[in-house]
């Protein structure tokens, strides 16, 4: 059983906010995430397949200096970090294969890889993800994340719908 | 006016990449201390069972906003050297519907699932995989969609901006629906646990 001893939400939320607070006035621009695994891809590809990921249109800029030495793979590198060492210290890590109960291991494969390929695409039309663009624009009041909030939230809850039983 | 330190080159980016893995420790930490590691919770607030997607995201969201403008106001902050994320109307609302569902498929979003692995979740990683192969698929097609892609651009557009009222109306307007939503989501929480 999950053990729960997280900290109340509105707590986290503080932090967190006060984190993005923090990024405004030291760097000038919000946090972000998806981008980083953007870049992964990039670099993966081009190192499997020499030349051909420069060659991408919307690959070519990553390119331009080393593409890992990146503020945005720094910033998930210290993502990783802090997740981690919050998880050690609350004794909240445990290494298993998460899913529903009652969906079999091969389905939940499918699953986490499916929806992760939909979220690459996704995040990059749109610019970025839920730190990059709801969090980060949502709360510099910009357009774009109050639409993409909007549409996240109301895709989430059409598709909950029509798939009951992926998480409940 | 000295801030933001990084646009008056307070310091280079070498620095910059030191700053990185520090906030990205925070950003890391709170996202797992809130319980957004956990593909359960994140994924709660979709089957109205458990909200704390939302409570994290809006808190932050106003703590982050009203901080901003604040220090803007106060002459602390130069808000006009922020970066603002920039509006693409139609895209931003079809990416969004699109990360919607794979982010209910996959029960993660790309800095949650980074979290999930940091606490143990070998599925977090089969997402983050997902997610760069994702990446790889949009630029391979991205020739076909750069129309769509660069359409509906509304530049640095904000709410204050398009509605033509000050952003501390736009705050308390915001403040207001948060606070009901958040009673609403208490009430219910607490219904389902009586149950």
């Amino acid at each position: 059983m999950e053990r729960t001893n997280f900290w109340s939400p509105y707590a986290a939320g503080i932090g967190l906010g006060l984190t993005l607070l923090a990024t405004f006035y030291i760097m000038g621009k919000g946090l972000g995430a998806s981008n980083a695994f953007s870049i992964f891809s990039a670099v993966a590809v081009n190192k499997v397949n020499p030349g051909y990921a420069a060659n991408l249109k919307y690959f070519g800029r990553y390119f331009i200096g080393s593409p890992l030495k990146d503020w945005i793979v720094f910033e998930i590198l210290g993502v990783f970090a802090g997740a981690l060492t919050g998880a050690v210290l609350s004794r909240n890590f445990s290494l298993k294969f998460d899913k529903a109960s009652g969906m079999s291991r091969s389905t939940r494969l499918f699953t986490a890889f499916s929806g992760g390929v939909i979220i690459g695409f996704a995040s990059r039309l749109a610019r970025g993800c839920t730190s990059g663009v709801a969090l980060s624009g949502g709360a510099e009041l910009a357009i774009a994340g109050w639409v993409f909030v909007v549409s996240m939230f109301l895709s989430g809850f059409l598709f909950a719908a029509i798939f009951r039983r992926l998480w409940s | 006016m000295n801030s933001p330190l990084f646009e008056y080159g307070l310091f280079g980016e070498g620095a910059s990449l030191i700053v990185a893995l520090i906030i990205g420790f925070f950003f890391g930490l709170f996202l797992e201390r809130g319980g957004l590691g956990n593909p359960h919770k994140l994924t709660g607030v979709f089957y109205l069972k458990d909200f704390t997607v939302p409570k994290v995201m809006f808190t932050a969201m106003l703590v982050a906003s009203g901080g901003l403008y604040l220090l803007g106001d106060l002459k602390v902050l130069n808000v006009s050297k922020i970066w603002i994320v920039p509006t693409f109307f139609w895209p931003q609302i079809s990416g969004g519907f699109l990360f919607g569902l794979g982010y209910l498929v996959a029960g993660y979003c790309p800095g949650t699932a980074v979290a999930g692995l940091a606490g143990g979740r070998i599925d977090a990683f089969v997402t983050m995989l997902g997610m760069i192969a994702g990446s790889l698929v949009f630029a391979v097609i991205y020739p076909a969609i750069e129309n769509f892609y660069l359409s509906s651009e509304m530049g640095t557009a904000t709410l204050p901006m398009i509605l033509g009222v000050s952003h501390w109306v736009v705050l308390f307007f915001l403040a207001v629906m948060a606070g009901l939503m958040f009673y609403f989501m208490e009430r219910l929480e607490r219904k389902q646990k009586s149950f």
